[in-house]
């Protein structure tokens, strides 16, 4: 907080092609700064808008399909979730390409980050035959679903209001798990529990994203995992 | 318990995508079957993407050879007139038009009939999106061999020219990954070495010159995924588990003429641009070697001289001095093979450089000689622009030493087994 003005802060997120960069442009308008990522010659956009006398600082993160950390792209956007902690994730969804899109959002969803989703390309959806339902989508996800088209600018006042009612919510937004079924949670469970026993470990990621992490042998979470006191068991419970 | 991997979790979220969408998504999957969508079914199919895949290559060299015999012919025949117009090449200065000039440069770009046909076909598959989707088949398959999913494009645009396939690997992202697909993409057959296929097939194998062609893209193939596999088996700094890709496929759709045409263009241009520079100094210092000391014949001339030094590294191959010579200044240019051909045969005194062929080479060794050259060397700007982009002269020599080997071993194999095989015939 400064001088009593709120400053909330938002990422942008989604595949590469569902308008992402249209939505930030709408958002922040003229107010934008190219940089580069720090470490990488990836191309950093950060940008500003004022909403109901909120200021929102809104950076652009690189389109990716997944948040496994083997790309550069998908590393700087899960780094960034995880130790900078925005407000507010904006997961733009690709509606008439949903399938693949949703992806992404159940990586965010699983690493407990306080998601919008903005269903962009409503217009080609609505081409093919598609049909929403919107509040349904919305409770079974766990998160607000707001429409919109971003070349026509159409939803981008409701996607304000969404962020800023996501960013007062922060902390007592619910939270939907979205089950991968009997056998899959069973595993995760045992993970998980494991790891909740390491204080630090679960107070620095998400527990049961960790835990996914670690049954899908992604080594990547290594370093974090080598250094906790119940390293040996851990990796015993999730077979490495 | 089962075990769970990566692909487990991958599974369970789209069936949960599913599950979701089912309820909160009305009309989809309603839609009758598209084009786009029985076409996939056919070009990804899980058995016959890969015979439908091959299929189309084989038609698409068929194609590039058979249509552009004619056109070939004909320029030859023109060259070989313009090398005949100040008669018998009895001084150095009309030996250098008829030999050099006509005979070396013309020789070679006659073949940008091949190159011209050969591009149009590949940017039909491209422009039509079923190129994509040959990468996608191929993936699934080299990604089960435990290769990178995302190494099938390079190699894909390897076809084309190594070079750019080589920048392009920049997308892979593994260091690891990458490093192994920069090291097999000289394997894949690039438009510069169709010349020395089309030379020899064509004086070889008659009609199954289309077939001769073909082969060598797949051999090209089959060696990058074999050689891709024993890197990640042995090298202690390339082992390791890929990385799983998800990939986009853009929808079919009828191929834009002028696209095509623009296509087949420029490779052409890429092509004329070489001829004007490395190939017409490698004519004329060629011509030069061959031609002097003057009047002593080309098998004393000092590239006489020079491929007698090398010929005993190639005869176990059943290559004789001038194929030597050829592969030496193929080093270049891959199309310089060609033309140290042209010129050789030419100051040799043969006149149609086909038939010349029939009378260096027995069918066996020119399909040896047609896998040497595919294997052999990348290019020098190849070499180039893999120290450049692996930026270590270890790994840019390693790539360089294996090919060596590798061309020769497998070289070996084609002249054993041919010649095994005609012997028992």
């Amino acid at each position: 907080m400064k001088g009593g003005k709120i400053v909330i802060r938002v990422a942008l997120i989604g595949n590469p092609n569902v308008g992402k960069t249209a939505i930030f442009n709408n958002l922040t308008g003229s107010r934008q700064h190219v940089g580069n990522w720090p470490g990488v010659t990836v191309e950093k956009k950060e940008g500003k808008c004022t909403h109901k006398e909120t200021e929102m600082e809104v950076v652009d993160l690189p389109g990716t399909y997944s948040l496994e950390a083997h790309a550069i792209d998908e590393r700087i956007a899960r780094d960034y979730i995880i130790d900078e902690k925005p407000d507010v994730v904006v997961d733009i969804v690709d509606a008439s390409n949903i399938e693949r899109n949703l992806y992404l959002t159940l990586l965010l969803l699983e690493l407990e980050a306080n998601v919008v989703i903005a269903l962009n390309k409503m217009d080609l959806a609505a081409s093919k035959k598609y049909e929403f339902d919107i509040k349904e989508l919305s409770l079974l996800l766990g998160v607000p679903v707001i429409p919109t088209v971003a070349k026509t600018q159409s939803g981008m006042d409701k996607l304000r209001d969404a962020v800023l009612d996501a960013a007062v919510r922060k902390d007592k937004h619910r939270k939907v798990t979205v089950g991968y079924g009997d056998d899959l949670e069973a595993r995760i469970k045992e993970v998980e529990d494991l790891i909740l026993t390491d204080t630090y470990l679960a107070n620095t990621y998400p527990p049961r994203w960790l835990a996914i992490r670690l049954l899908e042998r992604d080594d990547s979470v290594m370093d974090w995992i080598s250094l906790s006191p119940k390293r040996d068991q851990i990796l015993e419970v999730a077979r490495w | 318990m089962v075990d769970v991997n990566a692909d487990t979790f991958a599974e369970a979220r789209y069936k949960a995508i599913d599950h979701i969408l089912h309820t909160s998504l009305a009309g989809r999957g309603h839609h009758a079957l598209t084009t786009s969508d029985m076409l996939d079914r056919v070009f990804l199919h899980k058995r016959l993407g890969i015979p439908v895949f091959l299929s189309l290559m084989w038609a698409t060299f068929q194609f590039a050879f058979a249509v552009s015999e004619p056109f070939m012919v004909m320029l030859e025949s023109v060259f070989g007139w313009l090398g005949g117009l100040f008669g018998e090449p009895l001084t150095p200065l009309i030996s250098l038009w008829a030999d050099g000039i006509c005979g070396g440069l013309g020789f070679v770009l006659v073949f940008i009939f091949p190159i011209m046909f050969l591009f149009i076909a590949l940017a039909i598959l491209e422009d039509s999106g079923y190129l994509p989707r040959a990468a996608f088949v191929m993936d699934r398959l080299m990604y089960r061999l435990g290769l990178h999913g995302r190494s099938f494009i390079p190699m894909l645009m390897g076809f084309g020219c190594n070079l750019p396939a080589i920048m392009a690997t920049r997308s892979i992202d593994g260091e690891r990954d990458r490093l192994i697909t920069i090291l097999i993409n000289p394997l894949m057959s690039c438009g510069a070495r169709l010349p020395v296929y089309v030379l020899i097939a064509g004086a070889l194998f008659g009609a199954y010159a289309g077939s001769a062609i073909f082969s060598m893209y797949v051999l090209g193939i089959v060696l990058a995924i074999i050689m891709a596999l024993l890197f990640r088996k042995f090298i202690p700094s390339l082992r390791g588990k890929p990385a799983p890709f998800i990939m986009e496929l853009p929808p079919y759709h009828r191929p834009d003429v002028k696209s095509v045409l623009l296509y087949m263009w420029s490779r052409a241009v890429i092509f004329l641009k070489k001829a004007g520079t490395i190939l017409l100094g490698g004519a004329l210092v060629l011509w030069f070697m061959a031609s002097f000391p003057w009047g002593r014949g080309v098998e004393s001339s000092y590239v006489g001289m020079l491929g007698h030094i090398l010929e005993p590294l190639v005869s176990p191959l059943g290559f004789d001095w001038m194929a030597a010579i050829a592969l030496f200044f193929g080093f270049l240019a891959k199309e310089i093979v060609v033309e140290t051909l042209g010129i050789l045969y030419g100051v040799g005194g043969s006149g149609a450089i086909t038939g010349a062929v029939a009378t260096h080479m027995t069918p066996v060794t020119g399909l040896a000689f047609m896998a040497f050259t595919l294997i052999y060397l990348p290019c020098l700007a190849t070499v180039g622009i893999v120290k450049a982009e692996t930026g270590s002269w270890k790994w840019t020599g390693f790539m360089v030493l294996y090919q060596l080997v590798l061309a020769y071993v497998v070289a070996g194999i084609i002249v054993v087994v041919g010649n095994f095989i005609i012997g028992v015939l």
